[in-house]
């Protein structure tokens, strides 16, 4: 049950706070910031008695901490049995993930305590937020999947929507549309695949059992013949529109420009809680759902993903280096953070899907602690024009020392959990032959990162300092935890990179054989 | 001592500076002096550390001793895994002990060099940084933790040039050293991830004796290229051209730190990395080498002639040294250029230590037009700076001509066994370079230290400087001197040193390496009176037009550069390369960012914005039909069921 209790603690939580007066405005953050807590304690409980050895993926029995329970069990007659399951588990792909969204969930909370318009509603919503995002991370039915992925959108588009800048309703209201048309299209090739697999290939018609089990799906034994999903095209087609319900959430190009505007009008923890957890959804997607389930049709466009994701990193680092907002900037960082994860992905080696994995956790901590170090300056000089500072150094040497961190992990420093990440996928898919061209070219997004951040850097911090700017206090005890915590993760998670493969490996190693068998055997499938 | 102690001696000698950065950062402050103290303390252990290890390699005096030790950093569970560990050998043990008294002599100078500054504390903390970080190459036994240890180095260099960051300049300098850096960086990673892609391992040796045994499954273009790629790294660590910009800026950093980093650190690391990869380097790789390095020797040599900030004449100086060290590489001449790497240490440590005694005589005047008859004023700092120069320019009885003489006699052996040709131009870029290096430094010892004071307030001003100062001067002055390194005062090669680091055979298959070993080392051997010779000659002619124009006067500098006017601007102005680059790369890098910016902005988020518009404008129609009576609502359910089944009926 530690599962469950993981997805619906924060949302029991939330439950409290409808109780709650609304004037009790600590009372709401102390909550939020147990019910938090208690997350980040049963994910550490998962760790602890977490088996590396076993794979996950596609085998049912494999996965850890499983809870399965029939749902809902209808007969349709000779069409066979409709099944529902609540089917939660873990592997070595999502228990990252959980850390990921258990630590920067607890940050997220931390940063929240200086939201002081409608805390209720506020918190609410987060905690909503919070308990959506785990179930996505757990889930291994689709209906429960998608559920939990729609559920997602509501509080986020009221906490930008309520909470956010100027634009907020602009900024909610595109989020909201793009990641809805999205997940409709997800929803489409859900069903298609429904009524394609069943759990028991051979049984009679009225005994089959279609089932929303995503790894029921991943085995292709499982497969109705002459189903619609058992044409090749097909699957192709099926692929293609799933894939884009989740580039939308990656980003990728060219369906990114969501991210810019939401990250520049949503409040700093929201922000957080954007980079830092909600983008991993799209490439978890990737890893949960499209390489095992369509691994042909993965081998297949193997390539145009790399592509894609090196479009990511280098127009994403370009666009970067072009803005003049700090938001804007590291929104558009995270574009091309994020590349890496599609072109380690794409090169299927056991370096890139490991460092593609990698990167998702550690681009979650940075971003983080980046959206965290724009908030500082944001709330004492209320903009974050680049070319409105200078000299804050002299005034603020703390804050300036740890902004300085979060862009040296951000650029691939080693010694920070950055350069492990990218550093693996350059090494995966450079000796891959699909996606060799395609690594020799992202390496110039290590110039192009290095550039921004150090004239940013130069911009903001160096030179003699702005007078409007002196007086200036340095950061709090709040904030220093909150990114001295962060930091401390990106650390250890950079020179101790076998903490976090560990738990990855028998899983990624699963996935890439499976990938790449099954890919090979589906050449027979017409 | 066993194996073990050594090694561990070695991890605690990484490991002491790293300490000191750690303290200095949290508690710094907090302690009596700031902790200078205790960051010299722990860099003086380390160094009493590091002395131990390298006697003990030297009383062995065995050239193929080789301690290494391995971990496991990560696996991935498959039969490949990366490991990373350190190798001690000669050549590591010398040069830990050469990395670690040049980083405790700039600390004890920092003493009274920094004492006033307001983060004195932090300044001690990023010098253990800097020295943790070489340390790490140094010991490294493989490409991948070099790499990471070489990043680090970049961080701790950008740190340091940019430590009095609100100086506009100082923050520039360290940008742009860090990103013309990691240009090198690319091509570095690129050349690991070659090899990486061949072997799957990053083990140097492992990798070596892959290539030996014919593993490497690509054409030898590729070698080539991954040698070249590799190389890359050492041209912006080691500044050569063209990525040498960003270390004249560098000056902007405090004086101590451009000792550390022009002398022991940093642009040690790019000839020291090529030093470790020279067995797989392809004759083609190496000769694009031998060529870089000597147009890079030559190059930075006119550029030093005509500057008049004392520091910047020491680093183009450094640029063209290192040129020497790379050039030697190139041309095979490996005992030579590693030997070169660690005399130019010292004496550019003593200059670059000796010149901040001067600017802090001066009060912080580094305008050598400024100076004149110091050496009244300061005659330790003069002795020193004196005894360093003559090691620079290449005077016999002083370290430098042992070393760089043994590199242009290489550049003769190479350029014979190469058939002669073209090839000779190679050594005879050394040569000139050699009566370049002679004149600008007669020139700055000239200006600064004789003749009448130019600037008589601050020449009454000046003082010797404390003890702290003048005792890393003296140390490294007396370790310029000949005997230090070989007894025959004109050949480097019967001293220990170059018999200790003997040159290396190649491993790349169809090249002879043992062949072309001895090949090399006769050829170059029959070049070497002429070459101790020719290079005196050159010496001695830079010296004296030198002496001519500065200490006779009897020809006019002004004159002498006005009637060279396009040949002076063109050295005056580093042969307009700052400027080059401004126009194309990074003009052409924000132009690039401006116009991805405003294409995101004005054309993919346009076309967003207008599909959702048209999206819209049918929800607009659409409207119209949900008129909320429900008698119209089952009429459009009856006309669409009855669509359905006609649509059904004619399929």
């Amino acid at each position: 049950m530690i599962l469950s209790a993981l997805i619906f603690i924060p949302m029991l939580a939330a439950l409290l706070l409808i109780l709650v007066p609304k004037e009790k405005t600590d009372l709401f953050r102390w909550i939020a910031l147990a019910a938090s807590s208690i997350q980040l304690v049963l994910v550490a409980f998962l760790i602890q008695n977490y088996d590396q050895s076993l794979a996950g993926i596609n085998q049912a029995e494999t996965y850890q901490f499983v809870e399965k329970f029939d749902w809902i069990r209808v007969s349709a007659g000779s069409y066979g049995i409709l099944e529902i399951t609540y089917f939660l588990g873990v592997d070595g792909l999502s228990l990252p993930m959980l850390i990921l969204t258990a630590l920067v969930g607890l940050i997220g909370v931390i940063s929240s305590f200086t939201i002081d318009k409608h805390v209720k509603g506020y918190f609410i919503s987060y905690l909503i937020l919070l308990s959506a995002m785990t179930g996505v991370f757990v889930a291994l039915d689709f209906f429960l999947f998608y559920l939990f992925w729609e559920l997602m959108l509501i509080p986020m588009y009221f906490l930008i929507g309520i909470w956010g800048g100027p634009r907020r309703e602009y900024a909610a209201i595109k989020f909201f549309l793009y990641t809805f048309i999205g997940s409709l299209l997800m929803l489409l090739v859900i069903i298609g695949l429904y009524f394609s697999y069943v759990t028991n290939p051979g049984a009679a018609p009225e005994q089959m059992v279609h089932s929303f089990s995503m790894v029921s799906m991943m085995n292709q034994q499982n497969l109705l013949p002459g189903s619609l999903l058992s044409a090749e095209h097909w699957r192709h087609i099926a692929f293609l529109l799933m894939f884009l319900g989740f580039a939308v959430k990656i980003p990728m190009f060219p369906f990114h420009t969501w991210l810019p505007d939401a990250h520049v009008e949503a409040p700093t923890p929201i922000s957080v809680i954007l980079a830092g957890v909600l983008l991993k959804m799209g490439t978890y997607g990737l890893v949960r759902v499209m390489m095992p389930v369509f691994p042909e049709s993965w081998l297949y466009f193997a390539w145009g993903i790399g592509l894609f994701g090196v479009i990511n990193i280098l127009y994403g680092a370009l666009a970067a280096m072009g803005q003049t907002d700090l938001k804007k900037l590291i929104a558009y960082s995270s574009v091309s953070h994020m590349g890496f994860v599609l072109l380690g992905l794409a090169s299927l080696s056991t370096e890139g899907v490991t460092g593609a994995v990698y990167q998702m956790f550690s681009h979650g901590l940075i971003s983080a602690m980046l959206f965290l170090a724009v908030g500082v300056i944001y709330d004492r000089a209320h903009h974050r024009e680049i070319d409105g500072f200078g000299g804050l150094a002299k005034q603020m040497p703390v804050y300036a020392g740890w902004t300085l961190f979060a862009f040296f992990a951000s650029l691939g420093l080693p010694a920070l959990s950055g350069f492990v990440a990218e550093a693996l996928v350059f090494m995966g898919s450079f000796s891959q032959p699909v996606t060799q061209n395609l690594a020799i070219v992202s390496t110039l997004g290590m110039l192009i990162t290095a550039i921004y951040y150090l004239w940013t850097y130069q911009k903001v911090f160096t030179g003699e300092l702005n007078p409007k700017y002196a007086g200036y206090p340095d950061l709090t005890g709040r904030e220093l935890t909150m990114l001295s915590v962060l930091g401390a993760a990106i650390l250890i998670a950079g020179i101790y990179p076998s903490l976090l493969t560990d738990l990855m490996t028998s899983s990624v190693n699963h996935l890439n054989d499976l990938v790449k068998s099954a890919g090979t055997a589906s050449a027979g499938l017409n | 001592m066993t194996q073990e102690t050594l090694i561990q001696a070695a991890i605690a000698v990484l490991l002491l500076p790293l300490v000191s950065y750690l303290v200095q950062l949290a508690a710094g402050r907090r302690l009596p002096r700031q902790g200078d103290w205790l960051a010299t303390g722990f860099l003086g252990l380390a160094f009493v550390l590091a002395l131990t290890i390298a006697l003990y390699f030297l009383s062995a005096f065995d050239q193929t001793l080789v301690y290494s030790a391995n971990f496991q950093w990560l696996n991935l569970g498959k039969d490949w895994s990366i490991q990373i560990g350190l190798k001690l050998d000669n050549l590591s043990a010398v040069t830990l002990a050469m990395v670690t008294l040049i980083s405790f002599l700039v600390h004890l100078f920092s003493i009274a060099y920094l004492h006033d500054d307001d983060r004195y504390a932090t300044y001690f903390g990023y010098l253990g940084l800097f020295t943790f970080s070489m340390l790490g190459i140094v010991l490294s036994d493989n490409l991948f933790s070099m790499y990471m240890f070489w990043e680090l180095v970049g961080l701790s260099s950008y740190l340091l040039i940019g430590f009095w960051f609100h100086k506009k300049e100082a923050a520039a300098a360290s940008t742009k050293a860090f990103v013309t850096n990691r240009i090198g960086d690319i091509g570095m990673w690129l050349g690991i991830l070659i090899l990486w892609s061949q072997f799957y391992t990053v083990n140097l040796d492992e990798i070596a004796s892959g290539i030996q045994n014919g593993q490497f499954t690509l054409s030898t273009g590729w070698l080539t290229l991954g040698g070249i790629l590799l190389f890359m790294g050492a041209v912006g660590k080691s500044a050569q051209f063209p990525l040498h910009v960003w270390l004249p800026d560098a000056m902007e950093g405090p004086t101590p730190v451009s000792a550390l980093i022009h002398a022991a650190t940093m642009v040690a690391a790019g000839v020291y990395f090529i030093a470790r990869v020279f067995i797989i380097l392809t004759p083609d790789a190496l000769t694009v080498i031998a060529v870089v390095g000597a147009f890079t020797a030559f190059m930075a040599a006119t550029m030093a002639l005509t500057q008049n900030d004392i520091k910047r004449i020491l680093a183009y100086s450094t640029v063209s040294q290192l040129g020497y060290m790379i050039m030697g590489l190139g041309v095979g001449a490996y005992s030579a250029a590693v030997f070169h790497l660690f005399t130019h240490a010292f004496f550019k440590a003593a200059l670059f230590l000796g010149s901040g005694a001067v600017i802090y005589a001066m009060h912080h005047e580094q305008d050598i037009r400024e100076m004149g008859g110091l050496r009244k004023k300061l005659p330790v700092t003069f002795v020193t700076y004196l005894i360093a120069t003559s090691a620079l320019a290449g005077l016999p009885l002083f370290s430098g001509f042992l070393s760089k003489d043994a590199i242009i006699a290489g550049g003769w052996g190479w350029a014979s066994f190469q058939g002669g040709g073209w090839y000779t131009l190679i050594p005879s870029l050394g040569l000139a370079a050699a009566l370049l290096t002679a004149f600008y430094m007669g020139r700055q010892v000239f200006l600064v230290f004789f003749g009448e004071p130019r600037n008589q307030d601050k020449f009454d001003h000046a003082h010797e400087v404390p003890a702290v100062m003048w005792i890393p001067l003296v140390v490294l002055s007396v370790l310029s001197l000949f005997p230090v390194f070989s007894l025959n005062p004109l050949a480097g090669d019967s001293g220990w040193f170059m018999n200790l680091i003997p040159s290396l055979q190649s491993v790349v298959p169809g090249v002879d390496g043992a062949a072309r070993l001895a090949g090399l080392a006769e050829l170059t051997h029959h070049a070497h009176w002429t070459t101790v010779v020719s290079s005196i000659l050159m010496t001695l002619t830079g010296l004296a037009i030198a002496f001519v124009i500065y200490m006779k006067k009897a020809v006019d500098a002004d004159k002498l550069a006005a009637s060279l006017r396009p040949l002076y601007l063109m050295s005056f102005n580093k042969w307009y390369f700052d400027e080059l680059y401004e126009v194309t790369v990074v003009r052409g890098n924000i132009v690039l960012a401006k116009v991805s910016a405003f294409f995101d902005t004005f054309v993919i988020d346009f076309l967003v914005n207008v599909t959702g518009f048209i999206v819209g404008f049918f929800g607009l129609l659409v409207r119209k039909f949900q008129t909320g009576k429900v008698q119209s609502y089952i009429a459009f359910a009856v006309i669409g069921i009855l669509v359905f089944f006609v649509l059904k009926g004619i399929l």
